[in-house]
This record gives structure tokens, sequence and C-alpha cells, in this order.
């Protein structure tokens, strides 16, 4: 059971001529088993707390643990775009990111690329297959891993509404499935209530605004007057929290 | 609209329309503008003031005298294109072994950079027969003047390419290693190394253009052998046939080498390279998909 703490986290992006603070003073904690979303207009420092998270970026202030019991947790991670090795077949990238190999792995690898439904191009390269598929391909990697935390950068924004919906279901099997704990990155209020049992919300200058649950059974229609309300209600939150001032 | 009906049949009769259709095909159009050529090469020697011209029936009989090694040269085509070829294959793999390292270095470290930059760039502009003059007075007639141009005249494109492929190693793919902790072996086994590709290739490509015609320059000015000494050897001969003759052996080897080995190398390790024809298309609805309702109502069947 992955629990994040983050602390006082504070960033900025130092440039010839000036100095951006991406994300200021946010603190926050997630337990075990929930999909926390985290929303908020462009530039306010989503990705950039995920990137942290992951060890990409640094922070400039504040502390970060992720752990599982007494251990660093495993993480896995979805990209905006699915950023896999175009020469590399679609087993091979799954197999690529597992830290051990053999034949139980690669089972493994397979056993997620079946979950979602491309297990017939396991031996295809990347660059064959739609830019939905890919995504599905990048999902099933970072499942495959089988992390304690699955971070997830807006992985559906750049898919047509038919394919992310598709991806979004089956995103949701698979947290049902597995129980993972999910940080799931979303400008997309819909998107985050779908799916969340919880979402943060980020201001421009990457202040934490808000933390709230989502209280809603599973699973949810997105065209539910349950789903459409507590949309509503979220977003006329937000509208009241002036997250465009920086 | 007589007139116009008329017109059109006199400028398209069915022998013009044949050429027309012939020339749109890219392979014939090629074929006959080669035709044309030799023909008109033919056809306007003899007229020429001067016996130094050969036509192309006297080039051509003089290099099928040449593969039947019945030559007045000293080596036979083939013992001179051998030597030719394991002087570039040592210069190029010198260019390599050299040009690689300092590639990274200059791709990977900002002080690299400025350091050797403006030398790659001197490099660069250096023409052939510059290194083929300075390697023959260097190192005589041998073998190692036309080894040193070779490799003096690919390295800079080897160090250029590398560089330039290093600092193109896509961001993202290294961010997506470190985020997922891949080893840095593995990182530059899998990622870095195959991104470098491309690259490699270019500095193949350029490398070897260079140093081939640094290699003819060098053998005609340090060396009793090879095949553009037997250039020199056919010029000295006043045989302008044979120096014809060799400027085509040496193109027909330049297309070889790009057609045939080039090419079917590049598709073998670009063979992930996506093609129209061998994309996957989306599947249809599978069993999950269809449990949902569809996002377009008209499209389903009994629910007009």
């Amino acid at each position: 059971m992955a629990t994040i703490k983050v602390t006082d986290l504070r960033k900025e992006f130092v440039t010839d001529t000036s100095t951006v603070v991406a994300i200021e003073n946010v603190s926050f904690e997630v337990g075990g088993h929930e999909f926390v979303s985290v929303v908020g207009p462009s530039g306010c420092g989503k990705s950039t707390l995920l990137n942290i998270l992951s060890g990409i970026e640094s922070a400039t202030r504040g502390t970060v643990d992720i752990t599982e019991g007494d251990r660093q947790a495993k993480l896995g991670y979805v990209f905006q775009s699915a950023r896999l090795l175009p020469w590399r077949s679609v087993i091979d990238n799954l197999l690529f990111v597992q830290s051990t190999r053999g034949p139980q792995v690669r089972a493994r690898c397979e056993r997620y690329l079946d979950m979602v439904q491309l297990a017939h191009t396991a031996r295809q390269y990347p660059g064959q297959l739609s830019g939905g598929m890919q995504q599905r391909v990048g999902i099933a990697r970072a499942f495959s891993i089988e992390p304690d935390l699955l971070l997830m950068d807006e992985p559906f924004s750049h898919l047509d509404a038919i394919t992310a919906r598709s991806l979004r279901r089956e995103l949701h099997a698979m947290w049902q499935e597995t129980r993972k704990t999910v940080l799931f990155v979303t400008h997309d209020v819909s998107e985050a209530v779908e799916l969340s049992t919880r979402i943060i919300m980020l201001a421009r200058g990457g202040r934490l605004v808000a933390d709230l649950p989502v209280e809603l059974p599973f699973p949810r229609d997105p065209a539910s007057d349950a789903v459409a309300l507590a949309r509503a209600d979220l977003l006329r939150r937000f509208e009241s929290l002036d997250l465009l001032a920086t | 609209m007589t007139t116009v009906g008329t017109f059109r049949t006199l400028a398209l009769s069915p022998p013009g329309r044949r050429v027309g259709s012939l020339l749109r095909h890219p392979r014939a159009a090629r074929v006959l503008s080669w035709v044309g050529f030799v023909a008109a090469w033919q056809l306007v020697v003899p007229f020429l003031p001067t016996d130094l011209v050969p036509t192309p029936s006297e080039v051509a009989v003089f290099m099928w005298n040449e593969l039947r090694m019945e030559t007045v040269a000293p080596h036979t085509v083939y013992e001179s294109f051998s030597l030719s070829f394991q002087r570039l294959g040592v210069g190029l793999f010198l260019a390599f072994a050299i040009g690689v390292p300092l590639g990274l270095l200059m791709g990977l470290r900002r002080w690299a950079d400025w350091f050797l930059h403006d030398f790659v760039v001197v490099g660069l502009a250096m023409p052939s027969l510059v290194w083929a003059l300075v390697a023959g007075m260097w190192f005589g007639f041998g073998d190692l003047a036309p080894v040193v141009t070779v490799t003096l005249a690919a390295v800079t494109f080897v160090v250029i390419n590398v560089a330039e492929g290093v600092r193109n190693v896509p961001k993202e793919l290294l961010d997506m290693s470190g985020a997922y902790g891949v080893s840095r072996y593995a990182t530059i086994r899998h990622v870095i190394f195959p991104s470098l590709m491309p690259f490699f290739f270019a500095a193949l490509r350029y490398g070897l253009a260079n140093a081939w015609k640094g290699l003819v320059l060098a053998e005609v000015w340090a060396s009793t052998e090879g095949a553009g000494w037997v250039i020199k050897f056919w010029y000295d001969a006043h045989r302008s046939q044979g120096i014809v003759g060799y400027a085509l052996f040496f193109i027909i080897v330049a297309i070889f080498i790009e057609r045939i080995v080039f090419g079917r190398l590049s598709r073998w390790v670009f063979r992930w390279r996506p093609s129209d024809d061998r994309r996957t298309p989306e599947p249809e609805a599978t069993d999950r998909d269809e449990a949902v309702p569809a996002a377009v109502p008209a499209a389903t069947p009994g629910r007009q």
C-alpha cells in the first residue's frame, strides 16, 4: 500500500532573466488504494509535480516521501504521449522497463498487454500502431512493473473523445482489479470526477487551493445525473477560487 | 467544338501519347534520359576538333577489356579496386575510431564543443586535395598516405554527426528511462545508441563520399598502385577512354555501395520505421467496447 507524503514543496525554474515559480508550498498526503486526480489550468505545475515525484526533476525546497511499508515504493509512469522506444517491439518496450528478466516476467508483460487488448500487437513496432493503441501500450507498460504507485500525466489528452473514453474505462477496470495507488493529472474536471476518489486542485503559480473527496459509487456513468451534478458542483467551487490569479 | 477536338487529336496522336505516358513513369524516364545522353555523346564526339574525347563505344570496349583483364596497365581493375577498398576500409575504420569518441565528447560536454568546434569546421571546409598532398609529402609513396587521407577526409563528418546525434537523443525517452529506474547501461544500449543510428548513417555516407574522393587524389599523388593511380597511368598514356572508363568504374562502385550496401543495411537497421501498409488498424469493437453505450447512437443497429 504505497503512501505519498509531500511537505512544503517548492519548485523554481531559473532563466537568464527571471525566476518562474512552478510549485509553491504544496503539501498533501495520499494513502494506499486511492485514485487521486490533480486538476488545474494549464501551467499550474501539475506535470512538474509528477516529475518531481518520479525523480525526473528535483525540488527547489521541500520533501517527498513515497513509501511502500518500510521500503521505497516502485513507480509506474504514464506520460502525455506514450514515449515508447520506436525501434523496439511492443513487448520489448514492456520488457525494457523491467528490473528482472525471465519467462515469468515476459508472461506478466503479455498478461498486461492482454488487459489492454493488445496481445496481438506484441511483435509489432509502435510506429505500426495508432496513437490510442500506443497509449494503451504505455498504460500496460506502467502496470507491467506492478508498481506500488502509478503516476499518470494527462494520459488521454492527445486522444480523440471516443478512444479516451474507452481507455478511461480500461484504466478504471485495471485500477479496480489491482487497487494500485494512482496520482492522475488532468485538466478535465469531468475525467477527474469519473475516475477519482479524491481531487486536488492547483491554481496558477502552483498553489494547492482545494483537496476534495469524490463520494460517488463506482461505476460512474459520465452521462448520469449524479456525475453531472458532482462535476457542476466542483466547477462552481473552482470558479470561486480564482484559479488564474498568480 | 470541332476545332478543339481536331487540335486535341493532333496534339496527342497515339505515338506522342505513348511517349508522354512513358515519360510519366519514373523508371522509364530515367532510362530514356540515359539513353538520350549516351546517344548525344556518341553523335557529337566525331565532330569535335580533338581525338582526346572518347566515344561511349570506345569507353565501353575499354571497360570490357579491363573486366576481362586484357590490359596494358601493371595491375588489373580487380587488383586496383581491391587495394583501394582495403585502404578505404582501414581509413574509415580509423575515422570512426577517432571520430565517435570525439563526437560523443562534443555532444555531451559543452567545454569539449567549444574546444573542438573550430577545428571540426576547418576539417569540414578543407578540400580532400589538400589532405592528399600533405599526406603524400609526409608519408611518401605507399599505403600510409592514402589511408591517412581517407581518415582525415572522413573524420570530421563522423565527429560532427555523432555530436549532433548525441544532442538530439530524445529527452522524453531519457526521462522515461529515468522515471522507470532503467540502468545506465540499458539506457545507453537501448535508447542512446539507437537514437544515434541515423546520424551514424549520415556520417558513413558523407564520410565515405569525401573519403572516396580523397583516396583517389592520394593514390594519384602518393601511390604506385590502386584505382586512383591507374587513372593517372591512363592520363600519362594519353588514353582518355581509360580515364573515363575508370571514372565510370568509380561511379558503378559508388552506386553499388549506395543502393545495395547502404540501401539494404538502412532498411534492416530502420525496419521499425512505419510505412502506411504496415500499420495495424484499430481493432473492431471488442466485448468491453460493446458493453458501453455507443458514442454515436445513429451508428448502432436498430436505433434509427
